[in-house]
């Protein structure tokens, strides 16, 4: 128990800068102004530096760290092109299962030897694709255009922790539901409410397969509608409890694989959760507890008793209790920490986040808070100690070009081909925190190719203006500008020295220009944060 | 160092494998001599070659079992007729479109594993793809594939880029983790991008010295590599490349895969392990028999496959491809004329390690009593007892319990598909 009195007292010593105005480090304003940009935001826009640092960067962070307050309304007037946000998930299902409908027929229908129905497209599975780029571009869009920066950071963070994959069968049309009110409403409240609310979520039901969970031996009371759940009919009627969402909510959601659950506490849980369903999933159906489904006897989970009979309520209370389990406060918050402070965070910044998430109940914004308010956060050794994930790249540089994303999934595209192709990680561990999982050769190389053909102007999906923040002048004023618009002052000698032969041999005004933005957003400067 | 002098230092020290050539490799070898070959062609290295039969490929079709009348009799729309059925053993046979591999078969360079598949009873295709890519079936949060857990587990060969090569627009599940892993959706394409090739050429310069000059970390030897995998590939001109033998290759995904990897073997990049997908295998509806949607897509696996030995000539005594899947299909045809996700499949290996002209793995025969819960053929060979003995066989792998957690590999249980 020596681990938990230090956790005390080294938390207490780490909260103290709680109420300093300035942050606890040795980074001059406009540093730490572009450090915090880099983490609380996908990276500054042009002038952003030295705007929060005219603010004071704590002023900052404690602006976005009450979304209320911050308008958005240029943001909800792009999403307004996103005809997506229009469909609810029963539209959503429609169209899907109007799409296989006609595939099938058209298979039916077909010379046996004719394999290919992709080349002809239906007009409904056509709009179904669109519908479904233009989500995963919605994502790109608002994390690059929103005023509520850490706010969609910490969207992306739980589309992660909660990950759901949009290519599995119901999940298609089930996933635009489960972003915009299960994840977006919850992303800085409560741990608890965003548990419970995934948790009853048909898109998390469906994907780690619970919505099929029932105690052994029961059978539905209306087997008709039972058997039309199946899709293509041949589907085996379940037939006990499944694990899936058990084992995840304890190992990834919760605990953490080293949360000290059993074999035996899984099962438990499965069985407490059995009856959490969905009212028909391929009609996208909303959730719903069948409670023919649920097994009625006494279970324990972490020497816990629930005892038999109290149907929903068991789940629920379990949820809550997860919430609040250490294990499940220290697992988070250093998730939390590896995001925001370093793939390898110190203890330090842990134990403060998990003090935090204490006095708050698990309240984000002050677990979030007392992580930038502690000294590993402004750390010499953490600041630019990150790399960029694909979507950190590609939206910090359409930012620092103040590029103007449009509704086409191109955008999307680019972070996919970067190897972080969103909603579409299969396994429900989420896309990993550590930089091994994105860097590597082939990615850095597409990242290079992304900036040359953004700087360029030729970058599919986006408007880019240089003008407005390059200047075309001498070789030497373009560097100054690049390093200090783009690069934050970090530019190496060496990058300048590469930049300088480079200018050197092109007349062109535009062209060097578009030559030295693309190298500094394709090298190595760019890539970290 | 340059990396193709990394790689022959490093390989200088494998044994040399399987210098037992193959008949028809020889054959092949005498063609192939025309041109002049690469001085490295001396180096000997295990290569494995992974294609995954995306959308559960059904493997009764793929290869019949037309010496039971239960296949005639559950099948009596979609099956193929005895008379075209290419016979293998007296038991099994080929279907009439897969004929450009019955020479392999001959020549005992291709093994079919039959009834093979996961311990897991899922018939979800996301599932059971998610498995077979993990590794850990019934374990979902397993958070690599099962190639990148050997790459990483079997560090001799990390020395080049091109160890572990995806050919598609992105890396899959299989080989997802920690070891380095390249996708390549386009030899041609690989490297930087510009209209000119003296454009190209000033663009590669001048991010490999900025990275040379200030990338720390994971970013700069990811970046070496990187360059060092652009230099090779312009050496290798990719866009000249003619197959030898007159090797034929399929238009489509497949046939540019395979070429694409026939010529990294070719040109000794240090590849040991490939990987492509060949899609439309999930034939709910019209499946066809000896003509129809699966044959036209088994037509193009074979010829895509024979093609590849061709190309590959002598090389083959090194390298052994896999066909896998995510399961089988229902031993009876459906209402449509197709058939629905069923349990066991079949899987094919060839290659010139390969312990070929036999169907391996224990037949469970297809008698409804015999049959996974009655309907499907049932699993008697678990895909992992397979997937590790090419590891360790062929590419030597030593740690299988490290790249499959969870399950103890026993070579008694290996489906003998290496010759050893």
């Amino acid at each position: 128990m020596i681990g938990g009195v230090c956790l005390s007292i080294v938390g207490a010593q780490h909260a103290a800068p709680l109420q300093s105005p300035t942050p606890a480090t040795a980074l001059t304003p406009r540093d730490s102004a572009f450090h915090a940009l880099n983490r609380l935001a996908y990276g500054p826009r042009p002038g952003e530096v030295p705007r929060v640092a005219a603010e004071g960067v704590m002023r900052w962070i404690d602006r976005q760290l009450s979304v209320d307050g911050i308008d958005d309304h240029g943001l909800a007037e792009r999403e307004r092109q996103f005809q997506v946000l229009e469909y609810d998930r029963g539209d959503l299902a429609a169209m899907y299962t109007a799409a296989q409908r006609e595939r099938r027929e058209r298979k039916l229908a077909a010379a046996p030897d004719t394999m290919a129905d992709k080349d002809a497209a239906s007009p409904i599975a056509q709009r179904g694709r669109r519908l479904a780029g233009e989500f995963a571009d919605l994502a790109v869009v608002r994390a690059a255009l929103s005023e509520r920066q850490l706010y969609e950071i910490m969207v992306d963070f739980w589309t992660n922790h909660f990950n759901v994959y949009f290519a599995k069968g119901a999940d298609r049309f089930l996933t635009p539901d489960y972003i915009e009110h299960t994840i977006r409403p919850r992303a800085m409240g409560k741990f608890a409410d965003l548990l419970i609310a995934t948790a009853k979520s048909p898109a998390m039901l469906f994907y780690l397969d619970n919505w099929e969970s029932v105690a052994p031996g029961t059978s539905p009371p209306f087997p008709r509608s039972a058997r039309r759940r199946g899709g293509q009919g041949v589907r085996p009627m379940p037939k006990g409890i499944n694990e899936n969402y058990a084992r995840e909510l304890l190992e990834l959601h919760t605990l953490g694989v080293d949360g000290g659950y059993t074999q035996q506490d899984v099962i438990d849980v499965a069985r407490i959760f059995t009856g959490w369903s969905i009212e028909r999933p391929q009609q996208g159906g909303d959730f719903e507890f069948h409670e023919w489904a649920h097994d009625r006897g006494d279970k324990q989970v972490l020497g816990v008793r629930f005892e038999g009979g109290h149907n929903m309520d068991e789940g629920i209370r379990l949820l809550k209790l997860l919430a609040s389990d250490p294990a499940t406060m220290h697992h988070v918050s250093r998730k939390l920490c590896q995001r925001f402070v370093s793939d390898d965070p110190p203890d330090g910044c842990v134990d403060d986040a998990v003090a935090a998430w204490k006095r708050s109940s698990g309240d984000m914004r002050d677990v979030l808070r007392a992580i930038f308010h502690g000294p590993d956060f402004w750390a010499a050794e953490n600041v630019r100690a990150k790399v960029k994930t694909p979507l950190e790249f590609v939206v910090s540089a359409a930012r620092a070009v103040d590029a103007q994303p449009d509704t086409s999934p191109r955008l999307a595209q680019v972070v996919a081909r970067l190897g972080e192709p969103l909603y579409l990680h299969v396994a429900p561990d989420g896309y990993p925190e550590r930089e091994t999982a994105w860097v590597n050769s082939g990615a850095l190389l597409d990242r290079m190719n992304a900036a040359v053909a953004l700087a360029a102007g030729k970058l599919q999906g986006v408007t880019v203006a240089l003008d407005s923040i390059v200047s075309a002048g001498g070789a030497e004023e373009l560097i100054g500008v690049v390093n200090e618009k783009i690069l934050g002052g970090t530019m190496s000698e060496n990058t300048k020295q590469v930049l300088r032969r480079e200018l050197a041999g092109i007349s062109d005004p535009m062209q060097a220009r578009a030559l030295a933005v693309g190298l500094a957003i394709g090298g190595p400067e760019f890539q970290r944060q | 160092m340059s990396i193709s002098r990394r790689v022959f230092v490093k390989s200088g020290g494998l044994a040399l494998f399987s210098l037992g050539l193959d008949p028809l490799f020889l054959a092949r070898a005498a063609f192939a001599s025309y041109r002049p070959l690469p001085s490295s062609t001396t180096l000997s290295r295990p290569i494995l070659v992974c294609l995954f039969q995306r959308g559960a490929v059904d493997g009764l079709n793929m290869i019949v079992p037309h010496g039971d009348p239960i296949y005639y009799r559950e099948r009596p729309r979609i099956a193929v007729p005895e008379k075209d059925v290419l016979d293998l053993d007296g038991y099994f046979g080929l279907h009439p479109r897969l004929a450009a591999l019955q020479p392999l078969w001959d020549s005992k360079s291709l093994a079919v594993i039959h009834a093979v598949g996961s311990p897991d009873a899922t018939r979800s295709h996301f599932d059971a793809q998610d498995y077979l890519e993990s590794g850990t079936p019934g374990v979902k949060a397993t958070p690599d594939g099962w190639l990148n857990r050997y790459c990483q587990h079997d560090r001799e060969h990390q020395d080049t880029p091109f160890r572990a090569v995806a050919f598609g627009p992105q890396l899959p599940r299989i080989l997802a983790g920690t070891a380095p892993s390249l996708a390549i959706d386009d030899l041609q394409a690989f490297g930087l991008r510009a209209p000119q090739p003296v454009a190209r050429d000033r663009l590669t310069r001048a991010f490999e010295e900025l990275y040379a000059g200030s990338a720390t970390g994971l970013l700069s030897t990811s970046s070496r590599e990187a360059f060092e995998a652009v230099q090779m590939l312009q050496r290798l001109d990719p866009g000249q490349y003619r197959p030898a033998n007159q090797a034929d290759y399929p238009r489509g995904k497949l046939g540019k895969a395979l070429l694409e990897i026939a010529q990294l073997i070719k040109a000794d990049v240090g590849l040991q392990v490939a990987f492509a997908d060949v899609t439309g295998w999930d034939t709910h509806v019209n499946q066809g028999a000896t003509e129809g949607q699966l044959a036209g897509r088994l037509d193009d696996l074979g010829k895509a496959l024979a093609a590849f030995t061709r190309d590959v000539g002598e090389r083959m005594r090194d390298v052994v491809v896999l066909t896998m899947s995510e399961f089988g299909r229902t031993v009876r045809e459906n209402g449509n004329s197709g058939t629905d996700h069923g349990h066991a499949t079949a899987m094919l290996v060839l290659g010139g390690p390969v312990n070929g002209g036999k169907v391996l793995g224990k037949w469970p025969g297809l008698d409804p009593a015999q049959r996974f819960e009655g309907r499907d053929v049932a699993v008697t060979t678990d895909f992992r007892d397979l997937f590790a003995e090419l590891l360790a066989r062929h590419l030597g792998a030593r740690d299988l319990s490290a790249i499959f957690p969870g399950f103890t590999p026993d070579p008694a249980r290996f489906p003998g598909a290496i010759s050893v």
